[in-house]
């Protein structure tokens, strides 16, 4: 296993690394002034110079991509254009947000998905099942964006039960601040929740269908028992790397649920970063993003691995 | 977005007849649902123009932010334009944009999948691991950035949405090329010492033309919802057109003073037409992976 | 008026200037109504209490805003747009960064809503008989938020600052022409004096937060501002958090202490409109700074709600090249000047929240306007008969412009009214970037298309939209407007001093921009702020600035 995991790593690493050469050429083919961008079109032309001048970005491509690359590896992602601000001080700040929003998010989903994929596995083809599985497919092809003005508009205008903007006035306490991150959570929660609740079903069904739970069931154990042991444990296993999978869906979906909540998470900083072409800024973020998922998606390897012994590491994929 | 078929790695597809394909398909209420729905909407991207009530484009001062009523189906929005107009007319911009899109990606990751799955080796290795960069980015945000370095106009959707997706076809491909190696006209095929493009092209690629068919509706689902993402957040299509998520982001401010008409009907739009392409895709996933 | 009166009169002329005088004068005479002749009076520094007592001996009286009665203390939330690029005095160029600027920074004079000067740091100001040498009298007693004293050297050191072309500030675009480095100097510390290029008689708008990068800084200023937020302003900062927003305490060496009623503020920065509404609705904000007509439609009716609306000189251009076909011949530029219903534009797509627009850059706001001149309205059988006349009936057009506010909207209203003409538009919709591109001739669909529509911020004084966009060398002149004529009356118009002339001229230019209509003119806008019914006192400006220095909320 030690193996499998370093072999792993090393993958994680070519690809954070190739990640980093295509997100470097996409923001080198972009055109323009870069301080004309920044100060708007009604700005000085003597300001924009000198601004461009303070930016420095008219040297050859490869020195700009090593310096960017090997300032990268020892955590200096460059400033950002917009903010004259160090990236990786912005990163880790909006991370932080994003991440609280996140975990919400995740702490309501996952048990909520996992329990009404086992329900509506238990009651397959019956009418809970169809509802369910009708339910949480609707939900998820609704775009998120169209979710968050329906809660906004439903929680924070008509009944003005929670806060509309996600972010609690500073120095709030844990309870206000979940208070403010509702709202978002539950439009990421409406998306996620079918998605998560059919691999659950898929799973607990074809647990429920194969050999050993007959077995188990033959052997005269208990009705719960046999589900707890033998079901549930199998069942839960693509459900955990589909939950990895969606970290990475997740911070996609961040994009808009933090604009429309004005939430300053990575996502929000991604937008505005495109907003205003602040290249380095959206490097930094698009790299960043990548290395939470890959980060995420090899924790979720650990976590199958422990949770299913049986799998053997030695092959390559 | 969340679809079940992600999980569905491509099978080896199996020399299922044809004919049996196409009836399977017939007798599915999925896919035929799916058809309804898909058909619909192409029909109005196609001849919308022809078959609304008024103008979408034409502005009426007068008549702005009118509710529902027998003149207008949908009401009128922020500038008076007809909203069941804009509806139905809307459908074009993105089924021009998701469709090209996806095309361009199936093309793209049908022929690097074949070459990757032949050869295997090194341009395997190395297409893999780009594929792994690319799914290690959501959509959106690779999308947004690609935009953002190209100027934002409905060519560079097709291209942008297009080129994230080549690779994540190409793995598709690959994986159904993989097995096809093993059959025995392959084999065969190679003691003859067949040209390898012959073999790609001409041998294989109409036996994993099934995998590369769910593909492509699968994927042509996930572009419909990045082109209505995109262009929410003004990165996608462009006005005047009267693209739904382009819509949506002008008229949702008007939710909270109970005008809920120019929202409602853009956001079912996309939502059934997301769903229309997730039923196509499942009955063809059902039909072809059985 | 009695003897009496006269009496009084003559002996508060005895003490001012004869630019001060002539001003009087027009008063008198009823050339300028009282409403114009305070704002003109406190542009040339008569101050408030001498304009009262030359009101009171003309048997007139100024009224005061009263604000109703405010508690002590509270913390204010305040969304405003996220400020593009760095908080440096010397970049800031927009309005999110210009308001962050006006909390811990503060001007000579302040122009208020009504384009009135308001003395701030500066406690008056006089100008030689020509209008070439300024005078300003430095307020003492007031100290910079780290404690040290500011004085007229300070003054000096900021405009100088500015002045410089090395630096490249954005406040040089104001100076150019107008004043050179090193002519602002401080003879001892109470005075300032400013030595003009050439006489302008609105000089103060131009050292007043008009000039939004002005704010005082102190001579030892190099630099870090985002670190200092150092100024002389009423709120201290305590915390800022880049992108995010910036929190004030009351600043404890604030030279005005008793007027403060918060203890706090909290500035926070939205990238969206929406969200800022919905900010206001749902609670989590006290204040918006500013918000599109258009798109407040919510806020308007909203009983909680209270909006600010302030008539402005912010508008849209639409330009069309004279050199261009079908633009070349001036019949065609009218008529699509005659297409639009401008009365619906306003009370519709701007919710009623704007003044019509004639054509000319001389927004109703503008004192020295011309009212005179006949209003373009909308004439579509005329129009069409100028577009036969001139043979382009039938010609194709692309418009373009760019994706933001109302823009979109107006276009396609543009496009429905020129079809009705026999004139096709298509549009072509970009992003700002695209649209803007790199601002120079060549390199620019807003310099270089057939047509197109551009935003224009409010300005205190109509001289920038009067240059730039319209004279033969203006940088920004979209529409390619080379006329001789009309240039030579808007150098007349700088130069002239006295409200009859100006106005004299304003007509002669207003005349002959609705003949040639290189650019449409629709309609100014009023920006929009908007606050909770709780809160009071708030003072937005339609430069963007926001002043909640005597800001509180409802006991």
């Amino acid at each position: 296993m030690g193996r499998f995991l370093l072999r792993r790593f090393g993958l994680a690493l070519v690809t954070l690394w190739l990640l980093s050469i295509i997100v470097f050429v996409a923001a080198h083919v972009f055109p323009g002034d870069v301080g004309r961008r920044i100060l708007g079109p009604f700005a000085d032309p003597a300001a924009v110079a000198s601004l461009n001048h303070q930016l420095g970005t008219d040297q050859p491509i490869l020195s700009q991509y090593w310096s960017w690359l090997s300032g990268a590896v020892t955590g200096h992602l460059g400033t950002s254009l917009n903010y004259r601000d160090s990236v990786a001080s912005l990163l880790g700040r909006a991370i932080g947000n994003s991440a609280k929003l996140g975990v919400v998010a995740f702490v309501l989903v996952v048990p909520l998905g996992i329990l009404g994929g086992i329900v509506a596995a238990l009651n397959r083809d019956r009418f809970l099942d169809r509802f369910i599985t009708v339910a949480g497919l609707s939900a998820a092809v609704i775009p998120e964006f169209v979710w968050a003005i329906v809660v906004i508009i439903l929680f924070g205008v008509v009944l003005r039960v929670l806060p509309v903007t996600a972010q609690a006035p500073e120095g709030s306490g844990v309870l206000t601040q979940l208070e403010y991150l509702i709202l978002p959570a539950i439009a990421l929660v409406l998306v996620l929740f079918g998605y998560i609740a059919r691999i659950t079903r898929a799973g607990m069904i074809e647990a429920l269908d194969a050999d050993y739970t007959r077995t188990a069931a033959l052997k005269g154990l208990s009705w719960a028992t046999v589900i707890r042991r033998h079901v549930l444990r199998n069942a839960l296993l693509p459900t955990v790397a589909v939950v990895a999978s969606q970290t990475g869906y997740l911070i996609g979906g961040l994009v808009v649920i933090e604009l429309i909540f004005n939430y300053p998470g990575i996502g929000y900083l991604l937008f505005t970063a495109a907003q205003k072409k602040d290249f380095p800024l959206l490097q930094g973020g698009v790299m960043f993003v990548g290395l939470v998922y890959l980060t995420a998606t090899l924790l979720a390897d650990i976590a199958y691995s422990l949770l299913n012994p049986r799998i053997r590491y030695g092959s390559a994929e | 977005m969340a679809t079940a078929i992600d999980e569905l790695v491509a099978l080896p597809a199996r020399q299922v007849a044809r004919r049996e394909r196409l009836r399977l398909l017939w007798h599915s209420p999925t896919f035929l649902l799916g058809l309804v729905v898909v058909a619909f909407w192409v029909l109005c991207a196609l001849v919308g123009r022809l078959l609304v009530p008024h103008d979408p484009y034409l502005p009426d001062l007068l008549s702005r932010l009118k509710p529902p009523s027998a003149a207008h189906w949908f009401g009128t929005d922020d500038i008076g334009r007809d909203v069941f107009s804009r509806v139905i007319v809307g459908a074009r911009g993105i089924l021009t944009v998701a469709p090209l899109a996806t095309l361009l990606g199936t093309v793209a990751g049908t022929s690097i999948g074949l070459v990757a799955g032949y050869f295997r080796g090194i341009v395997d290795e190395v297409l893999m691991r780009v594929v792994d960069a690319f799914l290690a980015v959501p959509v959106v945000i690779t999308g947004m950035l690609g935009l953002v370095a190209l100027g934002p106009s409905t060519a560079t959707l097709i291209l942008v949405i297009g080129f994230v997706f080549t690779p994540l076809i190409a793995r598709t491909v690959r994986a159904a090329v993989l097995a096809e190696r093993e059959m025995e006209y392959v084999q065969a095929g190679r003691l003859r010492k067949e040209n390898a493009l012959y073999m790609m092209f001409v041998e294989i690629l109409p036996n994993v033309l099934g995998p590369v068919l769910v593909e492509f509706t699968v994927r042509l689902g996930y572009a419909i919802f990045a082109t209505a993402t995109l262009s929410f957040l003004g990165f996608g299509i462009q006005p005047p057109a009267a693209d739904w998520g382009l819509n949506l982001h002008d008229q949702y401010i008007y939710l909270t003073g109970g005008l809920w008409w120019p929202v409602l009907f853009p956001a079912l739009a996309i939502a059934t037409l997301v769903v229309g392409v997730n039923l196509l895709a499942d009955g063809l996933a059902q039909v072809y992976e059985r | 008026m009695d003897r009496s009166q006269h009496q009084r009169l003559d002996s508060i002329r005895r003490g001012q200037s004869e630019l001060d005088n002539h001003l009087i004068d027009e008063f008198l005479g009823g050339y300028i109504s009282r409403r114009e002749f305070v704002r003109k009076g406190t542009v040339l520094g008569l101050g408030l209490p001498t304009l009262g007592a030359i009101l009171a001996a003309c048997g007139s009286t100024t009224s005061s805003t009263g604000g109703g009665a405010l508690k002590k203390g509270g913390k204010m939330t305040v969304a405003i747009i996220t400020p593009s690029g760095a908080i440096d005095p010397l970049k800031v160029s927009d309005e999110g960064g210009l308001a962050v600027l006006g909390q811990a920074g503060e001007y000579l004079a302040f122009s208020d809503k009504d384009l009135k000067l308001v003395p701030v740091l500066a406690e008056s100001w006089q100008a030689n008989s020509d209008g070439s040498v300024w005078t300003f009298k430095i307020r003492q007693g007031v100290k910079f938020n780290d404690g040290t004293p500011m004085t007229a050297k300070d003054v000096a050191f900021t405009v100088n600052l500015h002045a410089d072309p090395a630096n490249g500030s954005n406040a040089r675009s104001v100076f150019k022409g107008v004043l050179s480095k090193g002519n602002t100097t401080a003879p001892d510390d109470t005075t300032v004096k400013f030595q003009l290029d050439a006489p302008n008689g609105n000089f103060p708008y131009l050292v007043s937060s008009d000039n939004y990068n002005l704010i005082i800084l102190p001579s030892s200023y190099t630099g870090g501002y985002e670190s200092s937020f150092i100024g002389t302003g009423p709120w201290k900062k305590t915390s800022f958090t880049t992108g995010q927003g910036v929190s004030y305490v009351q600043n404890p060496n604030y030279w005005d202490k008793s007027a403060l009623n918060l203890d706090s503020l909290d500035l926070k920065f939205y990238a969206d409109d929406q969200p800022r509404i919905l900010a206001l609705q749902g609670g989590t904000a006290d204040v918006i700074s500013q918000f599109s007509a258009s798109v407040g439609q919510a806020l308007l009716g909203n009983p909680n709600i209270t909006v600010l609306a302030l008539r402005s000189s912010a508008h849209r251009q639409i330009h069309m090249r004279t050199d261009k076909e079908p633009f070349t011949d001036k019949n065609v530029r009218q008529a699509m000047g005659l297409v639009l219903n401008r009365q619906q534009l306003v009370t519709q797509l701007l919710n009623g929240q704007s003044d019509l627009g004639n054509d000319s850059p001389f927004a109703p706001v503008f004192p020295s306007t011309d009212t005179s001149v006949a209003q373009r309205a909308q004439d579509v059988t005329q129009a069409k008969q100028l577009v036969t006349t001139a043979g382009k009936s039938g010609a194709t057009v692309r418009l373009d412009t760019w994706n933001g506010y109302e823009i979109p909207q107006l276009a396609q209203l543009v496009k429905a009214g020129a079809a009705q003409a026999g004139i096709n538009i298509t549009l072509n919709v970009t992003d700002a970037g695209t649209y803007y591109g790199d601002a120079v001739f060549g390199k620019s669909p807003w310099l270089d298309s057939v047509m197109g529509i551009t935003d224009y911020g409010h300005r205190g004084v109509p001289n920038v939209f009067l240059g730039a966009p319209l004279l033969s060398s203006g940088p920004w002149n979209s529409a390619h407007f080379k006329n001789t004529q009309y240039d030579d009356l808007v150098a007349k118009y700088v130069a002239a001093i006295d409200s009859a002339t100006q106005r004299n001229l304003a007509g002669q230019i207003e005349r002959l921009l609705l003949d040639q209509t290189p650019i449409i003119f629709p309609y100014f806008y009023k920006h929009m702020s908007a606050s909770k019914t709780t809160v009071g006192s708030i003072e937005p400006t339609a430069m963007g600035h926001i002043s909640l220095k005597t800001a509180g909320f409802k006991a």
